[in-house]
């Protein structure tokens, strides 16, 4: 209320000072709002600090306008200040700002503007939400989340008719996955804001994917919003470089808050790499977000539905979807009313998750309609609340540090120190974590002995593990890729390069997860005789979570077509003693054929950032 | 150009990820409602990169698919219906007497807040006439969504 109050009052006072003492050119050119509009680079990434972000020549009036943002002011205040400028109505949020502080007085500065007038009519909002659709490894670029804007017109419940802002790369369809990753990393993409009906993401993240969404509605008032549409306005078409890494599309979103309210301080900090879950932080830490809301996805509300029902039921929910005639069977007709709707309601939604994705089959049509049609005809069933989702910005810090101890076999004390530059460890604290999820990126481990100088032990470049539990309704594929350098027994310990992934099955059984994965292998050392040897495997294992406890007990072994044998097993287990902290034991066996060697390890884990 | 932008309308016709209208123009329900999504490689490239493909959507006012037939409705009553996927959930929320997807339709028709309730009730009530048959496309369920409304008291003003 009070900053509503002071806001009205400098939005007051701020034109009647600007008559009275016009400010320079150039104080104007340094001034927050220009800064924002002009997207200049505070500092927050390395490439471009001082110049604008924007990439396209169709931004700038001035020749260098990309360098030096006075030129631009310049150029624009001579381009806007005519009557019926064309230029006006490409720039209405530059014209807002100059006529604020110039004391232009126009009563219909953009009249001529037909196409603007048209889009700015249709593009209201009086709320502005920040949207996380959660983790989705099966997608590259959406492992670490995505973030988009939502624009709201109003009604509270009438989300499905609001606006999504969303920055993306540009890429031609032909384009495969890894020529994404490659172009994205190496900044090969141009990247633009889009503005899409909100009921597309639903359908595209919630329904067709499977993601949860977080919805964050941030503290700008209408003049802020204002701000903020009409400057995406001057963006349409306009190209931004896009990288993977940093100049993402949360970090761009940034940028546009900053055009609403210039001074927030959300980029003058260094940001290496743009996980969107730190731009929530980012947003939640400057005091931006007033408040939060869970969106499950189709699975977890068809998972909630499952978990009301008995074994016997959800078999006969799961009959149903195959075969709607057992409506009429015995045992349906005998259940009561709430148990049925239960029942049916269940099976529609299965129905409806696993035919979505697909052609449209007439049989499945049938089927959906008719069991909705006994939907209507039951009671409404209450899809139950997700038990306590866990905010993901509550979770840890995406860098970690950690220092352990250790003995190998009897005699051989070690000391290590360890960094990851992101994210999530199956073993680290869960909480705000996609369950059953690991992706770790650039994890580098020193080791020290008694005997030696400190040498590489293990490099991490990726390591990703979807473990998602299989139940009578879901069936996923679990999997898991990971590749770097590590320790390997090859006539001695010796480092070696290696690929590996694989693809099986993962069960949950109360606390218990067991799972079971086929695991391919490349490797090059310099024992082995060929450049690159592969080898084929298992990697199974169990784990438990218990409160702040987590518990792995895991096998992977290999065979590789030289004969060589090799396989490593370990009992780890981890306690999340605070959100930023963990101590973490393992003891594990490294076997070749005919021997191997026992380790044992304490380590402490430190999240930050 | 610029005019073919705003044709090329927000509401799925060329360039959004979503937009398919298989088999052609027409917009039923076998379509829509009960539909799988035929444009599912263009799903997968929009999430690899994010959400963007080809030429980037920008919201436009005036929205053409093969649903409306006056062309200049965006978010009207049709035109939602019409959208990939949001019949199917009206559907569902008619069956259960609400939702989401309801409410939004019934805010783009302009219903106010207090006949909501109402509108939901009358939804609800009438689903097995506004949906007869899987069959059904989303002319028929908007013809009977007027005709239920024509014969509810609190509900036949908006449709003047």
């Amino acid at each position: 209320m009070r900053t509503g109050l002071l806001c009205v009052l400098l939005c007051w006072i701020a034109p009647a000072l600007a008559a009275n003492f016009p400010l320079s050119l150039v104080d104007l050119a340094a001034s927050s709002r220009w800064q924002a509009l002009m997207h200049v680079n505070p500092g927050a990434t390395l490439r471009d600090r001082g110049r604008s972000y924007i990439d396209d020549d169709n931004y700038f009036l001035a020749d260098n306008g990309k360098d030096d943002v006075l030129a631009e002011l310049r150029a624009t205040v001579a381009a806007l200040e005519p009557a019926q400028a064309p230029e006006r109505c490409r720039f209405p949020a530059r014209y807002r700002f100059l006529a604020e502080h110039l004391n232009w007085q126009e009563d219909a500065p953009f009249a001529h503007c037909e196409e603007y007038s048209e889009w700015r009519s249709a593009v209201q909002a009086s709320r502005a939400v920040l949207v996380f659709p959660a983790a989705y490894l099966n997608s590259p670029s959406s492992m670490f989340g995505h973030t988009l804007l939502r624009l709201d017109q109003g009604e509270d419940s009438a989300v499905w008719l609001s606006w999504a802002v969303n920055f993306g790369a540009v890429s031609s369809e032909a384009d495969n996955s890894l020529f994404y990753i490659y172009r994205g990393l190496a900044g090969g993409y141009p990247g633009r804001f889009a503005l899409v009906p909100y009921v597309q993401k639903i359908q595209e993240y919630s329904h067709m994917e499977n993601r949860d969404m977080w919805e964050y509605t941030l503290d700008l008032d209408q003049q802020e919003i204002d701000w903020l549409i009409e400057h995406l306005w001057e963006l349409k078409d306009i190209n931004f470089d896009y990288y993977f890494f940093d100049e993402n599309c949360s970090f761009r979103l940034l940028e546009l808050v900053e055009v609403a309210r210039p001074d927030s301080q959300l980029l003058t900090e260094l940001r290496f790499a743009e996980v969107p879950v730190n731009t929530v932080r980012a947003l939640d830490d400057r005091d931006l977000i007033r408040e939060r809301h869970y969106r499950p996805s189709k699975a977890v509300e068809l998972d909630n539905l499952r978990r009301q029902m008995t074994a016997r039921q959800q078999q006969l929910a799961r009959d149903l979807a195959d075969d709607p005639g057992l409506l009429e069977s015995k045992e349906f007709q005998r259940a009561g009313v709430q148990q049925q709707a239960l029942m049916v309601t269940t099976a529609y939604r299965y129905l409806r998750l696993v035919n979505r994705k697909g052609a449209r089959d007439p049989e499945a049509a049938k089927d959906s309609f008719t069991l909705l049609t006994e939907m209507n005809r039951l009671p409404k069933v209450d899809v139950p609340e997700t038990v306590d989702p866990e905010p993901p910005e509550s979770g840890h810090g995406t860098q970690m540090l950690a220092l352990a101890g250790g003995q190998r076999e009897a005699n051989q004390d070690f000391g290590e120190l360890s960094y990851r530059l992101t994210y999530h460890n199956l073993l680290d604290n869960g909480y705000g974590f996609l369950r059953g999820a690991q992706i770790e990126g650039l994890g580098l481990t020193m080791r020290s002995t008694e005997s030696g100088d400190p040498r590489l032990e293990e490099l991490d470049v990726v390591s990703i593990r979807s473990l998602s539990p299989r139940n009578r309704f879901s069936k996923p594929l679990s999997w898991y890729v990971e590749g770097g350098l590590e320790r390997a027994w090859a006539g001695r310990r010796r480092l070696v390069r290696y690929v590996q992934g694989g693809a099986g099955g993962s069960w949950a059984m109360g606390n218990w997860q067991p799972y079971l994965l086929t695991s391919l292998r490349m490797e090059n050392n310099s024992d082995f005789d060929t450049f690159l040897t592969p080898g084929a495997g298992l990697d199974a294992g169990l784990l438990y979570q218990r409160g702040r406890w987590q518990w792995q007990l895991g096998s992977v072994g290999h065979y590789f077509t030289n004969d060589t044998y090799r396989h490593t097993s370990e009992l780890a287990v981890h306690w999340a003693f605070a959100r930023q902290h963990g101590l973490r034991a393992s003891l594990s066996r490294e076997g070749w054929r005919g021997d191997g060697d026992n380790e044992f390890k304490l380590q402490w884990r430190w999240y930050f950032d | 150009m610029k005019k073919t932008l705003i044709a090329a309308t927000l509401l799925g016709a060329s360039t959004s990820a979503m937009a398919v209208a298989p088999g052609g123009p027409g917009c039923g329900w076998g379509n829509m409602l009960f539909e799988g999504n035929s444009g599912l490689p263009m799903h997968l490239l929009a999430t690899i990169v994010n959400g963007t493909s080809g030429n980037a959507t920008f919201g436009m006012t005036t929205g053409t698919n093969g649903c409306d037939t006056n062309g200049s409705l965006t978010y009207s009553g049709q035109s939602l219906l019409g959208m990939t996927g949001v019949m199917e959930e009206v559907a569902q929320d008619m069956a259960t007497g609400e939702g989401e997807a309801l409410t939004a339709l019934s805010v783009s028709m302009g219903i106010e807040a207090g006949d909501r309730a109402r509108f939901n009730a009358a939804m609800h009530e009438n689903f097995a006439v506004i949906f007869p048959h899987q069959d059904v496309t989303a002319e028929e369920v908007m013809a009977s969504i007027t005709e239920v409304m024509k014969q509810d008291e609190s509900l036949s003003k908006y449709l003047a």
